[in-house]
C-alpha cells in the first residue's frame, strides 16, 4: 500500500495548481497511491484557516482513499471547536499545523497539543510550503524551525508527531530526535540531492520517514522517484506506506 | 504488507520512474563541488555519479566544475583547475561525461585562451558560466564571440530570486541581453525553475535562447509552461545533480503531461542538437 502523508487541495496565488480535489487525487491514483492524506490550501492566507476544511471533509465523504487533513490553529480561539470536528469525522487521523504561516511557535502551543492526542489524532507540522528563493517578494515565508517539532514531539509523547516540508539536511540533523522519540516521524517531499534519502536510510531513520508527494505543488512522480531510485525493496516499501499505517488501521 | 507484496509494489513504482528513452543531462557538477559524497580522487567522483546516474535512467551528463572551492570569482588558475578536473572525469569514462569549460568574464583574455585550450585543444562540448559577472557584462562578449567560432553552447547560470541574486548572478533578462547581442550564440540559461514564468517571457523572443530543467524543485507544469511558450526544442533536461536527484529531476519531465515525442526532445533531442559534432552524439527518432 502506497500512503501520501502530504497532499493539498485548492488554489495558489503565484501560480495556477491543477488543485481541484478530483485532479489531485487523480494524478495520485494514476501513479499507484492508495491513500492520500489531504490538506486544504484555501486556508493558508486566510484570517481563519479553519473556514477551508470543508473542502478536505467533502473530499474525503465523497471518496474512501481520502483521508482528510483538516489545517487547525492554535492561535485562533475556536481551535477546539475545529479539533472536535476531526475527531467526530471519523476518517480523520491527522490534523496539520502551518506555524509559519500562523506566526506561533509549534512547541509553545501544549495545550492544542495535548488536546489533539487527547482527541486520539496525529500531527504533521508543516515547516516547509515553498522555496523561499521561489515565492512572491510580497509574502516570502521562511521555513518554520524543524528542532521546534522535534521539541514538540519531546513533550508530547502521547502525541504522533509527523514534521512536513523539511530538506533532507534538517531532517538529517534531527536524526537523533528521530531515533529516540518513537512518535516522531518525518514526511520526506522535500528530501531531494543526490543519496539524500538514502543517507537518512543509511543513519538508521528508514522506519521514521513517511511518503509524501507534495501535491499539486510538485509532480507527484517524484515523490516517488526519490524513494525507489536509491533504495532496495524493504525501506522503500516501508517509507511508501508501511511506516504510515497506524494512519489507515481502523 | 508481506515482503513480497513489497516488493511487487515497489518494482511496479520503479517502472513507473524508468524514462522511455535515453537521457542527457546538460547540468551536472562533479562531487569535488558539491553533495554528500567526500571524494578521493577523479576515478571516485565519475564513478559514485555515474552509478546514480544510472539508477535513474541517466545515460549522459554535461559535467562542469567550479572548482572545488566554487569562489564566486574564479582566478584563471582556479578555472584551469576545474577544468583539468573535468577532463580527468572525460577521460576515466568518455562514454558517461561530456566536458564543459568553465570561464569568468572577469578575465576575458585569459577565458578566451581557456576556450581554445578547453573547447578547441581538448575538444570540450560548451562552456559554462557562474555568478562572477553578470551576463550583460562586456566581459562575456569576447567569450561570446569565441564560443559562436568554435560552435560551442553557452550555458548560463541565472535565477530570480525572492531573497536576492548575488551581485554577478544573471537574471532571465541579462541573458535576453546577451542573446540580443550575440544572436548566433546558442544559449542554456540554467534553472527553469528559477527563472520561473517570468524568466521565460523575458527570453522568449530570442530563438538562440534554451533553458535547462536543472534546480528547483520538481514543480507541476512548469516544464509544460516552458514548451507552450518557448517551442518543444528550447528546452532541456537539466537536474543540477548531485545538488538535486536525478531522478526527481527527470520527473519533472516524465512525470507531467508531456508526449513521448516532447519527452524525448527534452530529454535527448533538443541537447544533442546543440552540442558540437565532436560530442559524437546523434537525435533519436
Amino acid at each position: 500500500m502506497i500512503i501520501d502523508v502530504n497532499c493539498w487541495t485548492g488554489p495558489w496565488g503565484t501560480h495556477a495548481l491543477p488543485g481541484e480535489a478530483a485532479q489531485v487525487r487523480e494524478s495520485l491514483r494514476r501513479i499507484g497511491v492508495d491513500r492520500m492524506c489531504l490538506s486544504p490550501l484555501g486556508g493558508v492566507w486566510a484570517h481563519n484557516c479553519h473556514e477551508a476544511n470543508g473542502a478536505v471533509y467533502a473530499a474525503a465523504d465523497q471518496w474512501d482513499d481520502v483521508l482528510p487533513v483538516p489545517v487547525l490553529d492554535p492561535t485562533v480561539a475556536t481551535w477546539p471547536e475545529e479539533l472536535e470536528r476531526a475527531r467526530q469525522h471519523g476518517r480523520a487521523r491527522l490534523v496539520k499545523w502551518l506555524p509559519q504561516y500562523g506566526r506561533y511557535a509549534p512547541e509553545e502551543m501544549t495545550e492544542c497539543a495535548g488536546a489533539i492526542a487527547e482527541a486520539g489524532l496525529g500531527l504533521l507540522v508543516q515547516v516547509r510550503l515553498e522555496d523561499a528563493r521561489r515565492q512572491h517578494p510580497l509574502a516570502v515565508v521562511e521555513d518554520a524551525n524543524p528542532a521546534a517539532v522535534a521539541r514538540l514531539a519531546e513533550r508530547h509523547r502521547d502525541l504522533t508527531v509527523v514534521l512536513g516540508g523539511a530538506p533532507g539536511g534538517a531532517i538529517a540533523q534531527l536524526a537523533g530526535p528521530l531515533l529516540e522519540l518513537d512518535n516522531l516521524y518525518a514526511e520526506v517531499s522535500q528530501v531531494d540531492g543526490m543519496d539524500a534519502l538514502a543517507g537518512l536510510v543509511q543513519a538508521g531513520l528508514g522506519r521514521r520517514l513517511l511518503f509524501g508527494t507534495h501535491a499539486p505543488f510538485f509532480v507527484p512522480l517524484a515523490g516517488l522517484a526519490r524513494v525507489v531510485a536509491d533504495l532496495d525493496d524493504e525501506p522503500a516499501a516501508a517509507i511508501l506506506g508501511g511506516n504510515a499505517s497506524f494512519l489507515v488501521a481502523d | 504488507m508481506t515482503s513480497a507484496a513489497a516488493a511487487a509494489t515497489v518494482e511496479r513504482v520503479r517502472a513507473l520512474v524508468r524514462p522511455p528513452c535515453p537521457v542527457l543531462d546538460v547540468h551536472v557538477h562533479p562531487l569535488q563541488c558539491f553533495g554528500p559524497h567526500q571524494v578521493a580522487s577523479v576515478r571516485e567522483d565519475v564513478d559514485l555519479l555515474r552509478a546514480a546516474a544510472q539508477r535513474a535512467g541517466v545515460s549522459r551528463v554535461c559535467v562542469f566544475s567550479l572548482h572545488e572551492s566554487c569562489p564566486r570569482e574564479p582566478t584563471p588558475e582556479q578555472c584551469r583547475e576545474a577544468n583539468d578536473y573535468v577532463l580527468g572525469m572525460r577521460d576515466a569514462a568518455p562514454d558517461f561525461v561530456l566536458p564543459f569549460c568553465y570561464v569568468s568574464p572577469a578575465f576575458p583574455d585569459e577565458a578566451v585562451a581557456e576556450i581554445d585550450r578547453c573547447v578547441q585543444g581538448e575538444r570540450m562540448v560548451g562552456l559554462k558560466l557562474w555568478v562572477a559577472r553578470r551576463a550583460t557584462d562586456a566581459g562575456l562578449d569576447p567569450i561570446a564571440r569565441r564560443a559562436v567560432e568554435l560552435g560551442a553552447p553557452l550555458l548560463q547560470h541565472a535565477w530570480i530570486k525572492t531573497t536576492g541574486n548575488l551581485s554577478g548572478e544573471s537574471f532571465p533578462a541579462d541573458v535576453a541581453d546577451l542573446a540580443a547581442r550575440h544572436p548566433d550564440l546558442q544559449v542554456i540559461m540554467a534553472h527553469l525553475n528559477g527563472c520561473n514564468p517570468r524568466g521565460i517571457e523575458a527570453v522568449r523572443p530570442y530563438p538562440n535562447v534554451h533553458v535547462d530543467t536543472a534546480g528547483g524543485d520538481p514543480e507541476t507544469g512548469i516544464v509544460e509552461l516552458a514548451l507552450r511558450r518557448l517551442g518543444p526544442q528550447r528546452v532541456l533536461y537539466g537536474s543540477d545533480g548531485p545538488i538535486r536527484h536525478f531522478a526527481v529531476s527527470l520527473s519533472k519531465i516524465i512525470g507531467g503531461s508531456l508526449g513521448p515525442e516532447a519527452q524525448r526532445d527534452v530529454l535527448w533531442n533538443n541537447a544533442v542538437r546543440l552540442l558540437p559534432p565532436w560530442a559524437g552524439l546523434r537525435a533519436i527518432e
